[in-house]
């Protein structure tokens, strides 16, 4: 369990959020132009490494916005949290 | 036809706690996000709309409660006067949705409000729910999204040891068996 700093409403406990997958990922412009493998990598490929991860939350029982996080997935440490449509204030 | 009346007929009055009867009272979604639909809110009820996160403003008829940076929750102090509640709510459906600034939803049967007094009310809570009560309990006007025993709950510190709690319907005999058992352990 940990806290996480909703940009809306503030310091909430992890229970009221829930994990939405990695974030920044771009749809492709053309979808019909790619091929299947292509396309699997855009819809099911995922990074899950150890580490600094870019991630995206929505703090479903609050004010159910999404937002970004940029998380260690080792220890939890939270680095930045930001808005959607915002650039990550780390890289 | 909105079903104004509570599944919960019930009030229990503990050591320093207390679940009063609930009233059928209105309350009213509303979502938009530009400037201007939140000066119409305030405009047609005679209220500041509260920008501000986790805060909430009042008349006396009305509390409006911030929910997040484009919804608001409206819901009336009193029993409701369902002549009244249509009128407001056809003003601001008129004012506000008709025009496409934003969106007016009546979920008077989708909430039952429960009402707590007393000085261990936070205690109860604290059994069951993540948040952190240090400050709200002191911040009236204060509002919070939570869980309450797993359960999605609005809590509305209207006064100091005075809470109004919204839960859904379907989970509000539940919520109320759980503060009835929960209470005989603080």
């Amino acid at each position: 369990m940990f806290l996480i700093n909703c940009p809306y409403c503030g310091e909430r406990d992890q229970s009221e959020f829930s994990a939405g997958g990695e974030a920044h990922i771009v749809r492709p412009k053309q979808p019909t132009e790619l091929s299947d493998d292509q396309w699997a990598e855009y819809l099911f490929m995922r990074k899950n490494i150890k580490g600094v991860q870019f991630e995206r939350w929505n703090h479903a029982h609050g004010c159910r916005k999404w937002f970004n996080m940029v998380r260690d997935t080792s220890n939890d440490k939270i680095h930045a949290v930001y808005k959607i449509g915002e650039k990550p204030p780390i890289n | 036809m909105l079903n104004f009346n509570t599944p919960i007929i019930d009030s229990k009055e503990y050591s320093e706690i207390k679940f009063s009867k609930v009233e059928p009272i209105f309350k009213i979604n509303l979502r938009g996000k530009n400037r201007d639909f939140i000066t119409k809110i305030g405009k047609e009820l005679s209220i500041i709309t509260p920008v501000d996160p986790n805060t909430s403003s009042s008349n006396e008829k009305l509390n409006l409660l911030w929910l997040s940076p484009d919804e608001w929750f409206l819901y009336s102090n009193d029993k409701v006067d369902i002549k009244d509640a249509n009128t407001l709510e056809d003003n601001l459906f008129n004012e506000i949705s008709k025009v496409k600034l934003g969106s007016v939803t009546n979920v008077s049967d989708h909430w039952i409000m429960i009402n707590l007094k007393g000085t261990k009310i936070f205690e109860l809570l604290s059994a069951g729910c993540p948040f952190n009560f240090n400050n709200f309990k002191n911040s009236k006007g204060a509002v919070t999204q939570t869980l309450l025993n797993h359960i999605d709950v609005i809590i509305h510190n209207k006064n100091i040891y005075d809470l109004n709690l919204f839960v859904r319907r379907s989970f509000s005999s539940h919520l109320w068996s759980w503060m009835n058992d929960s209470v005989r352990f603080i």
